[in-house]
């Protein structure tokens, strides 16, 4: 591997050194936070449909425990390095301390590309990697999720391999599971809904009413669908929405300037996100160029599709009018134009507690399948709002306290949580 | 009584006369099957029960001789009417069945006796000949058993060759002579002295048959009254000379040559017509019941013959059907045969294909038992000539020159000839079939499918050139017909089509003497609600050229499926995607993730509207909400998605109402032998034709049916590309050998190649990023479909953006080809992504995909070219300058002196080459059939530059004449295809107007520019035959925009291809 190169976990020392100065966190705990505290190397043999054998290699790292069993996905990937591996569980870390909820972080990996694997040596990875970790992991030790290229077949099979081995039902293990195999009802909305209750607060504080609010929204995802149709539940309204149109394969802005029905435009979208041109322009609504979502004059923009969206390019095209950028995916602003709109006031919902609606629906998974009861989804949502809500208020008062920048307030929260944890079992 | 009234009644008489006729057949029957009675027993008592069966019993009398002796029905005294039909025994006519009517009755519209009494008649007359014949066989057989010593085998045999002799003496004089000749023949040959003198007595130019010598004159007729005499010495020799088996086995080659005989006689005869040749077929397979297993030339060549007839005189052709035929086969066509009077048609290329396919499958199916199920849907076949016949019942001769006129002529001619087709009429012979077709079809949708001569021929597939009509075959018997007639006749007409012709001018197959068969095929389906559709259809290919993993080798072929009718599977879809898998490796499927697919399993079904009798497009989801629990099976079509989750649907536990019903076909490829049967009928066809196939297919849920068999399309993209093997060194940009695909890309401009060890070099994530922005960004900029993409590992990987620049699919939409190249990490060679991530997108707009393995052994990569160019990015994205070591754009053709890239893929020879050659198809090397014969000639359809030519002249026609001042316009641009020389017969012309004037201004600007875009398209659909709306894209630009250089300001004064500035009128 070339030294030189971009290090994903390089970066994500990087980037907690520079937060533990700002905290002034002790030598030692520094030392024990900037690296994982457990990993594991293996192979996996398996026997391939036509005979032969062949060797994967397996990893599962687990970062940080101290606050409760260490959680993170499973990825299947053709050239996972370890580095990559690392900087993901301690990304982990961060993002359950910052909501709040009792795990640590962890992250694991099988190398391999799923797109040349029948299902049934899918199967027989899976089991493979759950045989060589079964007395590492379980419901109070280490749960795994599915992550790039797994899902909940994945899980399943994970699953039962982990129960056989120790002769009993432990549906905890694992989250991601289908809804009646142990999974929890809520896990479609909650990274939509996580993203507007902690709009509905920053509004809140600011001391707006969100019936005088607009928004702009790029992106019509799950995410996206399910933010716009809370947001305007609470009053408040989309007026443009950008997504690809698989049709003439480019982006566009849909527009209405008195809003737009984000059920209504939910019902005639495709798998690919696109909505259906004809029907929108019925609706009333008029197409602009894609890059149109971000100038509009709105309350809200909130960035819900891929990373790097708001570069050098267009962020001077950011309305005056915009209050709130509430990051609903990950990554959308880069470092440079992020230094542009942390001068210019904006306030910034970072991505990492604005789309922490997933991860805590995955805990609520853990927590019903641990006690083997699940809810309604009313409870969930119910739940789920309370989680975000107070987690985002603990961000936005230290971020008000110590005037820092709301992206940093949100490391800060997180890794003070962490070394709080550690300290107080006595580890350092 | 009304009119109504009288139509009922004829009704009722004439289903009464037909029950009755059937009764007496019943009867008949019965008593050719009594085994109590004797022949002469027989005789008397049909004489007594034919009568019933005819229109006036009480009168009618039978009368029937054979061998000199007469049978009749009591008090036949005189003949008043009488008709009569021949009873014959092999070829000789032995007696004669004769109805009487002994008084006079009234005359029909048909003549005394009806045409169904007629048909009658002889259908007894030949059910007594072949009683006679099996009474006969039974005797000797019975001779045969009774003189049959209790042991030894040598008097078993020597006993088989009597009773042959006996039987042939007994039933078929000629035949007799025929085996005499055929034995002295041999004796002569082997020199046994008797044979002679038995030759003399045959008739004193016998010798002629030694082959002695010449003779000049006419040869003395047999007196056959010593036939018996001749044949008892000959075999007395022969048994003094030969062994008993040696007899036994020779006699019987000879009696099966003899009978091949009288079909060789019809089918050898040019001028015998198809209906004649029907006939024999027909009698043939009646004598010969069962097949013989002995290897006969006669046969042989009868088969020869008969391809040659009616499926086609190619050589290669008959080479390979001929190993596969047998004569019975041929029934199968010749029974749903529709043929004008005279024919000498053939059956055309589709049918043909279907035809051999179908026999194939069925022999092997005799190995393979899951073949068994192989069907081949109820077909009838319209001979080729009976266009011909067409055009000559309605004196339309004229529309043969077609073909030879100006392309605008025969465009602006061909809605015309569709109109004076749809008023022309078929002949009535022709009518009365396709009736009696109708008969048989009943009121089933059917297809109507084109077969001409041409079509499916190696190197031209026609695929869509000529048409295929749905049917929906609902109504009156009538409107039926007159459907059908109407679709047969739209299908003739394609042959006038500017597209089929301009097809045939291109490939150099003007001059050949089209001719059009159709295929009139039984739709497979069922009926869901007012719908009937296939459960499932598609496409099946030996070679699979769309590779999605390592794994897969082109051997493992490829299909393409959908639900309902296969006319989605067949074409790319814009706004769909057919299922894909490839049978030689079931369990790898294209799509993983349960979002992708969702995102990519069909949408849409393509349905017959029995209630509207039309065709139609649906959509599943609807479909399924309605009617789905009609759908025959729907737990092996359908998955359940869940979030995150795709669940195998359970027969009784699908709620079609809310339940998110996902086509995947997981429950038909898992748990049925659906795949295994496809690959067996794949690899069968492959191996016996010798040539790749693809075959369409369609299920009704039970069968699997086989539609349609021809040579894997050698379509421009993708036939076996020549590789050019006298590139110089220098001029080769990279070789390939491994996972190569066929087609081949020509006149590329520009590459844009993302360094693998720069790239990797990258240390900021964002940095990382703005590489795939660049992509982007450039694939708006460069020349649609006249650039490459080359970087390292996985295109538009996920989860690991060092493994590839991250780019989504709108990102590389435009380019013409994704080259993924695998550079050599220290200790390592990184997979490649085959492009999976945006794989069936790549499919559907046929952007071809290569893997580059540069450390590989026996390759070329030409790194200095790529890395030592000049690199224009700084030029066409300053702010991306900074990027410059990493993303290299090179402007070929001037870092080259002009020239352009192409890339020549060869999946045959697992051979690619990238390489500088001169523009515009010219610098293709020139490969000559020894070269490499399996290459086929690219015909690059817009080689020719007259399509930009015609529109950049047209551009400065249009600028010419706009007023300036008028419209407030301060410079006008042409851009785009008509601008740098890539338009095609379909390309808009984008011009780009520097706009200062007022909103007035603007909107009369508009309006004048519609009504030149509206004129142009006209203009250009004469020309090419491209329908559009309008043919000029104006983009209006301000002075604000040029300022920034937004949008399409960005042309002006671009670095490549730069908008060119028109002259205005002032």
């Amino acid at each position: 591997m070339n030294n030189n190169s971009y290090n994903p976990y390089l970066n994500a020392q990087a980037q907690f050194d520079r937060v533990a100065e700002m905290i002034g966190l002790d030598e030692a705990t520094r030392e024990l936070l900037r690296q994982p505290m457990k990993e594991y190397h293996f192979t996996i043999p398996v026997r391939m449909d036509d005979g032969s054998n062949k060797i994967f290699n397996g990893y599962r790292i687990q970062h940080n425990d101290a606050r409760g069993p260490a959680k993170g996905g499973i990825r299947f990937h053709p050239q996972e390095t370890v580095d990559t591996v690392r900087a993901l569980s301690m990304w982990m870390t961060w993002k359950c301390a910052v909501v709040d909820i009792p795990l640590g972080g962890a992250k694991g990996g099988i190398v391999c590309d799923p797109r040349n694997l029948s299902d049934g040596e899918q199967e027989r990875l899976c089991r493979g990697w759950v045989r060589k970790l079964a007395k590492d992991m379980g419901p109070f030790i280490d749960v795994p999720a599915p992550d790039v290229m797994t899902n909940a077949k994945h899980m399943l099979w994970m699953l039962d391999e982990f129960e056989a081995i120790h002769g009993g039902r432990f549906p905890g293990f694992i989250t991601g599971k289908p809804v009646g195999m142990g999974g929890s009802l809520g896990r479609t909305e909650a990274t939509g809904y996580g993203l507007i209750y902690t709009v509905r607060e920053a509004l809140r504080e600011q001391g707006i009413k969100i019936e005088n609010t607009s928004a702009s929204i790029q992106g019509f995802g799950n995410v996206a669908q399910y933010a716009a149709q809370l947001y305007q539940e609470l009053g408040g309204h989309v007026v443009s929405v950008c997504c690809w149109d698989n049709e003439d394969k480019t982006v566009y802005s849909f527009h209405k300037a008195e809003g737009l029905d984000g059920k209504i435009l939910s019902e005639m979208t495709d798998a690919f996100g696109s909505i259906d041109k004809d029907k929108a322009r019925d609706l009333g609504c008029n197409m602009q160029a894609g890059d149109a979502w971000i100038e509009q004059d709105v309350d809200i923009l909130m960035p819900c599709a891929i990373e790097n969206q708001i570069t050098m390019r267009n962020v001077g095209k950011i309305s005056k009018q915009v209050k709130i950028i509430a990051e609903g995916a990950n990554g959308p602003v880069n470092t440079e134009a992020d230094e542009i709109i942390r001068n210019s006031g904006i306030f910034v919902i970072p991505d990492f507690l604005a789309n922490a609606g997933g991860v805590t629906c995955s805990y609520f998974e853990q927590v019903q399948s641990n006690n083997n009861y699940y809810w309604e989804k009313e409870d969930v949502l119910q739940k789920l709002d309370a989680k975000m809500t107070s987690a985002f208020k603990a961000v936005s008062e230290l971020s008000g306290k110590n005037n820092i920048y709301m992206r940093d307030a949100a490391y800060v929260i997180s890794i003070n949580r962490v070394a709080q944890a550690v300290k107080m079992r006595g580890w350092v | 009584m009304n009119d109504g009234e009288t139509n009922n009644q004829y009704l009722l008489e004439n289903l009464k006369e037909r029950a009755k006729e059937l009764e007496c057949l019943y009867r008949v029957d019965e008593v050719l099957d009594d085994r109590r009675l004797s022949l002469p027993d027989i005789f008397r008592e049909l004489t007594r029960v034919i009568p019933s069966g005819w229109q006036f019993p009480h009168i009618c009398k039978a009368r029937i001789i054979y061998e000199n002796f007469c049978y009749q029905t009591p008090g036949v005294y005189s003949a008043f009417f009488s008709e009569s039909s021949n009873i014959i025994l092999g070829d000789q006519v032995v007696g004669k069945v004769e109805v009487i009517y002994a008084v006079k009755v009234d005359k029909g519209p048909e003549g005394f006796f009806l045409e169904k009494e007629r048909k009658l008649l002889k259908t007894i007359a030949d059910r007594i000949g072949y009683t006679i014949l099996r009474r006969n066989m039974e005797m000797v057989l019975r001779e045969w058993k009774t003189s049959r010593p209790s042991n030894g085998e040598k008097s078993r045999t020597s006993n088989e060759w009597m009773v042959m002799i006996d039987f042939v003496s007994r039933t078929d004089p000629g035949m007799l002579l025929y085996v005499c000749k055929q034995m002295i023949n041999h004796l002569h040959r082997r020199g046994v002295k008797e044979a002679e003198e038995v030759l003399w007595d045959l008739g004193s130019n016998s010798r002629g048959f030694l082959g002695a010598g010449e003779l000049n004159y006419p040869s003395e007729k047999l007196t056959l009254g010593n036939m018996d005499s001749i044949s008892e010495r000959t075999f007395q020799i022969a048994s003094q000379h030969l062994s008993d088996s040696e007899i036994t086995t020779r006699l019987r080659i000879w009696i099966q040559e003899a009978k091949d005989y009288s079909l060789i006689k019809v089918v050898d005869n040019i001028n015998a017509s198809v209906k004649e040749i029907v006939k024999v077929i027909t009698r043939y397979r009646s004598i010969t019941s069962q097949s013989n297993p002995h290897y006969s030339p006669m046969e042989h060549w009868l088969v020869v013959a008969l391809i040659r007839r009616f499926l086609s005189g190619k050589l290669e052709f008959i080479n390979v059907a001929r190993q596969h035929l047998v004569i019975d086969d041929f029934y199968d066509v010749v029974i749903r045969l529709i043929f004008p009077e005279g024919s000498h048609g053939k059956v055309g290329g589709k049918s043909t294909g279907l035809f051999l396919a179908q026999q194939i499958i069925r022999k092997a199916a005799e190995e393979k038992p899951l073949l068994q199920a192989v069907k081949v849907p109820k077909t009838w076949y319209i001979t080729t000539d009976a266009s011909k016949e067409f055009l000559h019942y309605n004196n339309l001769e004229e529309l043969n020159v077609q073909k030879y006129k100006e392309m605008f002529e025969i465009r602006i001619g061909y809605p015309n000839i569709i109109q004076i087709l749809k008023n022309s009429e078929f002949p009535e012979s022709i009518i009365k079939s396709l009736a009696m077709a109708l008969d048989e079809f009943g009121d089933s949708p059917i297809i109507v499918r084109s077969s001409s001569l041409l079509e499916d021929q190696l190197g031209a597939a026609f695929s869509g050139k000529y048409k295929s009509l749905f049917l929906a075959n609902q109504g009156s018997k009538r409107q039926r017909l007159d459907a059908l007639m109407d679709a047969i006749v739209e299908v003739y007409a394609s042959i006038y089509s500017p597209d089929s012709i301009q097809y045939r001018t291109e490939r150099g197959l003007l001059d050949f003497k089209e001719e059009m068969g159709i295929m009139i095929q039984e739709v497979v389906g069922n009926k869901i609600g007012p719908y009937y559709l296939p459960l499932f259809a598609g496409v099946a290919f030996s070679n699979n050229e769309f590779r999605w993993s390592p794994r897969i080798e082109r051997e493992d072929g490829l299909v393409r499926m959908v639900m309902g009718l296969g006319t989605r599977a067949v074409d790319r879809l814009s706004d769909d995607f057919p299922v894909l898998i490839s049978p030689g490796r079931p369990g790898l499927r294209v799509n993983q993730v349960p979002e992708e697919v969702k995102r990519y399993s069909p949408k849409k079904v393509d349905v017959i509207n029995l209630e509207k009798n039309v065709f139609e497009t649906v959509e599943i989801a609807s479909l399924v909400k309605e009617y789905g629990k009609f759908i025959p099976e729907a737990h092996r079509i359908f998955s359940v998605y869940q979030r995150d989750h795709i669940k195998k649907a359970m027969a009784f536990d699908m709620d079609f109402e809310r339940d998110d019903l996902v086509v995947t076909f997981d429950g038909l490829i898992n748990d049925t032998s659906f795949v295994k049967t496809v690959d067996l009928i794949q690899r069968n066809l492959r191996e016996k034709l010798g040539f790749p196939v693809d075959i369409e297919f369609a299920s009704d849920g039970s069968n699997f049916y086989l539609l349609q068999c021809r040579p894997q399309s050698f379509g421009r993209d993708n036939a076996p590309a020549a590789i050019p093997k006298d590139i110089a060194a220098q001029n080769v940009i990279f070789s390939a050998r491994r996972y190569i695909a066929n087609g081949i890309i020509t006149d590329i401009s520009h590459i844009v190649y993302v360094d693998p060890e720069e790239y990797s070099r990258l240390r900021e994530l964002d940095d990382l990023m703005n590489v795939g922005k660049a992509v982007g960004m450039l694939n708006f900029l460069l020349p649609r479909q006249r650039f490459i993409l080359m970087g390292p590992g996985r295109w538009g990987s996920r989860g690991d953006i060092k493994l590839g620049v991250q780019v989504s699919y709108s990102d590389i939409n435009n380019t013409a080809a994704l080259i993924e190249i695998a550079m050599q990490r220290s200790n390592y060679v990184p997979d490649l992504s085959f492009g999976t991530h945006f794989f069936q997108d790549l499919v559907e707009a046929n952007i071809r995909y290569l893997p580059l393995y540069p450390d590989d052994g026996g390759v070329l990569f030409n790194r200095s070219f790529l890395t030592r160019s000049e690199n224009i990015l700084a030029r066409l994205l300053p702010e991306f300058k900074y990027l410059e070591n990493v993303v290299r754009v090179i402007d070929v053709p001037m870092v080259a002196d002009g020239k352009i890239l192409n890339i020549s893929m060869n999946a045959d020879l697992e051979e690619a080459l990238g390489y500088l050659a001169s523009y515009s198809g010219e610098g293709i090397p020139g490969y000559s059939e020894a070269e490499d014969k399996k290459a086929v000639k690219s015909s690059e359809p817009y080689a020719d530059d007259r399509f930009w030519r015609w529109r950049h002249y047209m551009a400065e026609k249009v600028a010419a004449r706009l007023d300036a001042q008028q419209f407030g316009v301060k410079n006008i641009y042409l851009f785009g295809s008509s601008n740098n020389g890539t338009a095609g017969p379909g390309s808009d012309i984008d011009l780009l107007v520097h706009f200062v004037g007022t909103p007035e201004q603007r909107e009369e600007l508009m309006t004048w520019f519609e009504g030149w875009s509206m004129c142009l398209a006209e203009m250009n659909y004469l020309k090419t035959g491209y329908t559009s709306e309008g043919l000029l894209d104006v983009h209006v630009v301000t002075d604000n925009d040029i300022d920034q250089k937004t949008s399409y300001a960005a042309k002006i004064n671009a670095i490549t291809d730069p908008a060119l500035l028109l002259e205005m009128k002032n």
